[in-house]
């Protein structure tokens, strides 16, 4: 475990829970330089996550995207990580708390167990058991790189101690170990408890816990897995075989009435359902035929929409809208049948499969009420922990914080902003950082190679199946054996556990290794990661390749295993012989600018800038138009009843008259130059648009999006048909007229899940519930008609859903093939729709017409910034973010963050906690004095240059001069690491470091050297 | 600066046919400057003669070295310790260097590959116009600093032809008439009388019509 | 040359083209094996000596994937590819090779899928071109000795 090395600050924050969200919120508060103290009941940290096979919607394998994050831990100073521990009590106050912790015995000192598994091995009941669908030997390693690292006994089952003692060659067996009690000075509190799933067995008609081949979509996903218990093969429990036909039943447990339901939607279960479905087409066949059982499809976030589509369209997933009442099943074939209705069809129809998955949601469980109990936080009506309206991290007791599942169901990104949020809220409730340096990691001193002859070892990852599964890794690491200077050729797993890094540590400092070969992921996502392994084994951090054998070879070549073995031979073949032109380079570092850029000045940019200023951070806040505000401008109410307008009102006066906040107005981007850490930005201001350069170390897009207004159902020629936000105001400003109306029609999904904006804008759905609830708490009479495709109201908007309902509020179903139509006669506007209960078409003569036409990309506007800031964005034009799943705020330019509805449409209350995680996401990297600028920069070599100034000429930045000297010199600081130099110098007298010449002509002579 | 131009492939591949094994010199002077005959193009030469005699099935060993200046015999002399081991020696240099080379290694055929075009300035990136005849008797001096023999189609020296054409010259929309820079210069500098000397017949023996041309500084010389 | 597999090189920028190629893993987005990338900070840095020394080293097809016009991470690296690219196109030329073998190509980070369908289509039409005018020799003469 970590000891805190850093004493400059007493106080620590105190994270709960050691999931994705817990362990996020202590790396950010760690990187800012907080003292972090997370703990985890459990033995192991890592949460619900580590279990599931892959997470839309890139399907990605899940334990590749966390393990990078979970060793993160190990390494941060500031982080002191306790698991097998929980809370006991909560005294003081906000800034100035005392946690009473209790650590149970783990009876195995974790500083000298090495996980060699030979305890448990020879005392298989002495391990606690991890239950659920796995059969094979229990094992307390809840996956295979488990953070911390050791076993744990369960000391009841022991029966002999000296002989369990005695089998540890370590000496690590502790029998005296005892519950220890200790006490924490925390600042703040950030609880991340998550939650537990619905367990089926509640339910008597879907066989839940009952019919072997009835599993939740948890156990579908640990079939799945790799590490699951059929090895990653996709069988049936009850014979092993392959099913041929698998259903999912959506909502199970959740968005219901019956015992043992909750009425909540849980948030994430239509897509986890597309993604197993679409996962078991491409992973293990096209013919198994996916059918999905749903009432809505809540595709919701960002790019969901064409997630679902590519489910539907290109992977056939088959599509019933129905809530079967029940499962049954053939007790000798154990094949199971379903009996449902279609819309279109009045007959019952009958149908068998060979695998039901039940989708279940998210469940609070009894020791959350506990816990909660003991914090003195206060939870909602669902026993899900009760947030301030406009801060959804923020709970009942001042300093105590929450994020993800604990706060309401959820998905992973969302988690992540949450996490990053609560991280932020927290670090504001301790002491401002001192100005002092961290000591760097302790690294081992840098082996001097030089005249030393090549030594290079070959580490490949099987990834589990993902690199495994496709070719036969030993096969390439006996083949790259021979190559000339390979020393050491070997498979390592899952090369970025930390046993996998401790076995490639030993190995380099075994053979006295000094190049490495990593055969596994992308170099984007893992190069770090093996560079600070190179460095604790005393090499320099430039002497490793990262071979891409998975992201660019065994995923796109599933179906081809002999072509993709061939293919990874080669590709390591040219990381081997690249890798021996490898040079150990140094880094460059600048002093890091302190000071921020937010662009916009909408709700999501003033909250930024705000907990920005108040950690001191002096900050640009930059907006186009003349008054602060944004789009919230134009919205008066939120669902949950709050007023908009004085909200905003309040934030404009607190950014104005903050010290530290520098408003420009009328201001709008021109030019963008520098690296992370060293931004700087030319701004033409006020009314005269006056020149301004803004030197700044990071940067956030809270630049919004805007309010869609298509040309659909007669939008825009009726004074009674209009938007959502048309209505919204109305309804605020002359309730009279609400009440002369006798029948109002909503139209969901205008202009959203089409050709021409194919996704879901998100918001609209819970306003028409606003909206439509508003009007009859002013007017009960006025009938209301919500014509809908899929009722999105996620989480607990469903509560709003049920409410509308109750009221009588009328929801008609229409497909996107068969809209409704808007009509005007002599003034009077009817809507058609086909009623698909009824089986024709109806016509509703309406006083009003509210469209939901909910929000498109500001394209002009992030075009213009994409051009300057070089940064990606989606199809649809809005910015995307560096990772989708576990970096929803950072760009993939270091020091941008975006926030709000730029990122994708949301809710205030969601663009808030997004701004609260972008300001955190800020302070992690401004909490650092200096920057790195790698080593990859352009070098000259003096006696080879004919001063001929092409690189003067030709260099993007304008960087190199001629010296006094007579030839070119290029300042590394400033030094962007192009290579455009390089590659235009006439006289050759131009290297870019890491990338020389000579190694990406070695890198040719690997692939081609079999042919020349 | 000298500049030139790499020649055709085909005619380099015609000179180097009958031998095996060549020598390719580049010059780290003016001809790296234009991009014709620098450690880059040195490579990039080498590089499509290996294609060319793959394509053919066969190979040819090649050896390239860049010469800080081809036309002084020190620089020259680096080539010696490979003499004996090439058949023929590949010249990247301008004229003046490929005869460098072949007077001081003469049991070796030594072959230009680039064609030597003129002496000239940059005037962007990758574009290079001629400036200077060498006529020996410099007269920018009187005619505004821009120089009727380089850059007048006809040389003339008394003003422009009748093909002058708002300022350009009748052989192309891109070329400048020499004259009509030389006025607007003087015009600018206040200096318009200066057009209106007639001058006399050019003498040329000084740019060479007396014979290839030297010069001796007796107080360097050893 | 009927099994006729093409050897191609596809030269990509760290910031578009790679990122792509790994976002078309993550998609799953299948593409011939035939293309083994070469990752570059950025295609401006890629010399025309590397694509030269590519069809010597025996590739039949090289290319060189970057950014879109305009939105380079070093503003204009590709579109200097671009024009390095033309210059050797010229070279090939000169020495009888079909042009087509070399190609730039632009894309941004997310795009995946185009990724995955220009490496298809380059190796379709390096496919059509036939093995590299070097191999074309070897395999002549091979048969010749072997008739």
């Amino acid at each position: 475990m970590q000891k805190l090395k850093d004493i400059q600050q007493d106080k620590s924050v105190l994270v709960i829970g050691g999931g994705v969200g817990g362990i996020r919120a202590a790396l950010d508060l760690a990187e800012s330089r907080r003292n972090v103290v997370l703990i985890d009941k459990s033995y192991a940290i890592g949460g619900l996550m580590t279990q599931l096979d892959r997470t839309f919607p890139t399907n990605n394998c899940d334990l590749c995207t966390v393990s990078p994050h979970l060793s993160e831990n190990t390494r941060q100073i500031h982080l002191e990580l306790s698991p097998m521990t929980q809370l006991e009590s909560l005294t003081g106050e906000a800034g100035d708390f005392k946690a009473t912790l209790v650590t149970e015995p783990r009876y195995i000192d974790m500083d000298k167990c090495t996980a060699c598994g030979e305890c448990y091995k020879q005392f298989p009941e002495a391990v606690r058991f991890t239950p659920g669908l796995d059969p094979r030997a229990p094992t307390c390693m809840r996956y295979p790189h488990a953070t911390p690292y050791a076993f744990s006994i369960d000391m009841e089952k022991v029966s002999d101690i000296a002989a369990l003692q005695k089998v540890c060659k370590a000496d690590a067996i502790l029998p005296e170990d005892t519950q220890k009690r200790t006490t924490v000075d925390a600042g703040a509190v950030v609880l991340s408890i998550g939650a537990e799933l619905f367990d089926p067995a509640a339910l008597d008609n879907y066989g839940g816990g009952r019919f072997d081949n009835v599993v939740t979509g948890l156990e579908y996903e640990r079939i799945m897995s790799a590490s699951g218990p059929f090895q990653g093969d996709l069988v049936r429990v009850s014979d092993k075989k392959r099913p041929k036909k698998v259903a999912w039943i959506q909502c199970v447990g959740s968005r219901g009435i019956n015992r043992a339901d909750v009425p909540y939607c849980s948030g994430v279960c239509c897509m986890y359902a597309l993604k197993e479905a679409m996962v078991t087409k491409e992973r293990f066949a096209e013919s198994i035929e996916t059918t999905i059982f749903f009432m809505d499809m809540r595709t919701y976030g960002k790019d969901y929409e064409q997630y679902f589509n590519r489910a539907k369209d290109d992977y056939g997933v088959r599509m019933i809208r129905c809530r079967p009442h029940s499962i049954v099943q053939d007790d000798e074939t154990r094949d199971l049948s379903i009996t449902y209705t279609t819309e279109d069809e009045a007959r019952h129809k009958t149908e068998e499969f060979d695998m039901v998955v039940l989708s279940t949601g998210f469940r609070v469980p009894e020791s959350t009420r506990d816990l909660a109990g003991r914090l003195g936080i206060e939870l909602n009506t669902h026993n899900f922990a009760e947030t301030d309206h406009f801060n959804s991290v923020k709970t009942s007791r001042p300093g105590v914080y929450v994020c993800g599942v604990a706060e309401s169901p959820k998905d992973i990104p969302e988690t992540m902003v949450q996490a990053s949020a609560a991280a932020s809220m927290a670090a504001a409730d301790l002491p401002a950082v001192m100005d002092v340096l961290d000591t760097e990691e302790d690294f081992p001193p840098e082996r001097d190679i030089t005249g030393e002859a090549a030594r290079i070892g070959v580490f490949v990852c099987d990834c589990g199946l993902e690199i495994g599964g496709v070719v036969d890794v030993d096969k390439i690491v006996a083949s790259v054996a021979t190559c000339a200077d390979v020393v050491v050729s070997q498979t390592v797993g899952y090369g970025c556990s930390s046993d996998s890094m401790r076995v490639i540590e030993a190995a380099i400092k075994t053979h006295h290794l000094n190049r490495v070969v990593i055969g596994g992921c992308s170099p984007r996502t893992h190069e770090t990661k093996f560079q600070d392994l190179m460095r604790r084994a005393g090499l320099n951090k430039y002497l490793v390749e990262i071979v891409n054998l998975r992201d660019q070879n065994t995923w796109v070549h599933i179906g081809q295993p002999e072509a993709a073995l061939d293919k990874a031979y080669k590709l390591l073949q040219i990381g081997i012989s690249g890798v021996r032109k490898n040079r150990s380079l140094v880094d460059h570092t600048l002093p890091m600018n302190q000071n921020a850029l937010v662009v916009g000045g909408g709700v999501t940019g003033m909250t930024a800038a705000l907990q920005l200023a108040g950690q001191g951070v002096k900050v640009y806040l930059v907006e186009r138009n003349a008054e602060l505000g944004g789009m919230a401008t134009s919205i008066r109410r939120t669902i949950e009843g709050d007023d908009v307008r004085s909200f905003i009102t309040q934030l404009v006066k607190d950014v104005t008259k903050h010290k530290n906040i520098q408003v420009l107005t009328r201001s709008i981007i021109v030019d963008h130059s520098g690296v992370p850490g060293l931004f700087k930005t030319g701004i033409q201001t006020g009314l005269r648009m006056n020149y301004m350069q803004l030197a700044h170390g990071v940067t956030i897009f809270a630049t919004g999006a805007v309010a869609n207004r298509p040309d659909v159902y007669g939008l825009g020629t009726h004074d009674n048909i209009t938007t959502q936000l048309e209505l919204d105001a109305l309804i605020e400003d002359d309730p009279e007229k609400i009440k002369a109306m006798n029948q109002v029609v909503m139209i969901q999904c205008a202009g959203s899940r089409e050709a021409d904006n194919p996704n879901c804008s998100r918001v609209c759905c819970q306003a028409a519930m606003k909206n439509a609830l508003r009007i009859k708490a002013i007017s009960p009479d006025t009938q209301i008609f919500i014509l809908y495709r899929d009722i999105r109201t996620y989480g607990f908007y469903e509560d709003y859903y049920k409410q509308a309902r109750d009221l009588d509020v009328k929801f008609v179903r229409f497909s996107v093939d068969n809209k409704p139509e808007v009509w005007i006669e002599n003034d009077q506007v009817s809507v058609f729709v086909d009623d698909v209960i009824l089986g024709r078409k109806i016509q509703i003569e309406t006083d009003y017409v509210a469209l939901s036409t909910g929000m498109v990309a500001d394209d002009e506007t992030t075009e213009d910034l994409a051009m300057m800031f070089h940064l990606p964005r989606t199809t649809d034009n809005y910015f995307l973010e560096d990772h989708v799943k576990l970096r929803p705020v950072d760009m993939s330019v270091r020091g941008i963050f975006i926030a709000g509805t730029t990122h994708s449409p949301k809710t205030i209350r969601e663009s808030i906690t997004q701004a609260y995680a972008a300001a955190g996401r800020a302070q992690t990297l401004l909490a650092k004095k200096e920057i790195n600028l790698g080593a990859a920069i352009a070098k000259v070599d003096g006696t080879k240059c004919a001063a001929c100034l092409v690189c003067v000429r030709a260099c993007p930045f304008g960087i190199p001069f001629i010296n006094e000297d007579g030839y070119s010199q290029i300042d590394p600081a400033q030094c962007q690491g192009c290579g455009i130099c390089a590659a235009d110098c006439p006289a050759k007298a131009i290297q870019l470091l890491a990338f020389e010449d000579d190694q990406i002509l070695a890198k040719l002579d690997g692939l081609f050297g079999g042919l020349n | 600066m000298i500049t030139a131009e790499q020649k055709p492939l085909k005619e380099i591949i015609e000179y180097i046919s009958p031998y095996n094994r060549i020598l390719l010199v580049g010059c780290n002077e003016c001809v790296t400057v234009c991009a014709a005959g620098g450690r880059k193009e040195v490579g990039l030469l080498a590089s499509a003669l290996h294609l060319n005699c793959l394509k053919q099935g066969k190979t040819i060993e090649i050896k390239e070295l860049t010469l800080e200046r081809q036309c002084d015999p020190e620089y020259v002399e680096e080539l010696v310790s490979e003499i004996g081991r090439v058949d023929a020696i590949v010249s990247m240099a301008c004229g003046c260097g490929v005869q460098s080379v072949a007077a001081r290694y003469k049991e070796t055929p030594v072959f230009p590959a680039v064609n030597t075009k003129f002496m000239g300035a940059s005037v962007a990136q990758g574009i290079w116009e001629e400036r200077c005849k060498g006529c020996g008797d410099c007269m920018l001096g009187i005619t505004g600093g821009i120089c009727p023999v380089a850059r007048c189609s006809k040389h003339l020296l008394n003003g422009p032809c009748g093909g002058t054409s708002y300022g350009m010259c009748e052989i192309s929309p891109d070329v400048e008439c020499a004259w009509c820079l030389i006025w607007e210069r003087l015009k600018a500098l206040g200096m318009e009388k200066r057009y209106e000397e007639i001058m006399e017949a050019k003498d040329w023996r000084p740019a060479g019509g007396g014979g290839p041309r030297k010069i001796i500084r007796e107080d360097l010389s050893l | 040359m009927e099994n006729f597999e093409p050897e191609i090189v596809a030269f990509c920028c760290h910031y578009c083209a790679y990122t792509a190629a790994d976002m078309a893993g993550s998609k799953r987005i299948s593409y011939p094996p035939n293309v083994k990338i070469i990752r570059v900070p950025c295609t401006g840095k890629v010399d025309a000596i590397h694509m030269m020394k590519a069809f010597e080293k025996g590739a039949d097809g090289v290319y060189v994937a970057g950014c879109l016009e305009g939105d380079c991470h070093f503003k204009n690296g590709n579109t200097r590819a671009g024009y390095r690219v033309a210059y050797v196109q010229k070279i090939l030329e000169e020495l009888g090779w079909e042009k087509d073998r070399l190609a730039m190509i632009t894309m941004s980070a997310g795009m995946g899928e185009r990724f995955a369908r220009t490496a298809r289509e380059f190796t379709e039409k390096i496919k059509e071109l036939g093995p590299s005018p070097i191999k074309q020799f070897n395999t002549d003469t091979h048969q010749q000795a072997a008739g």
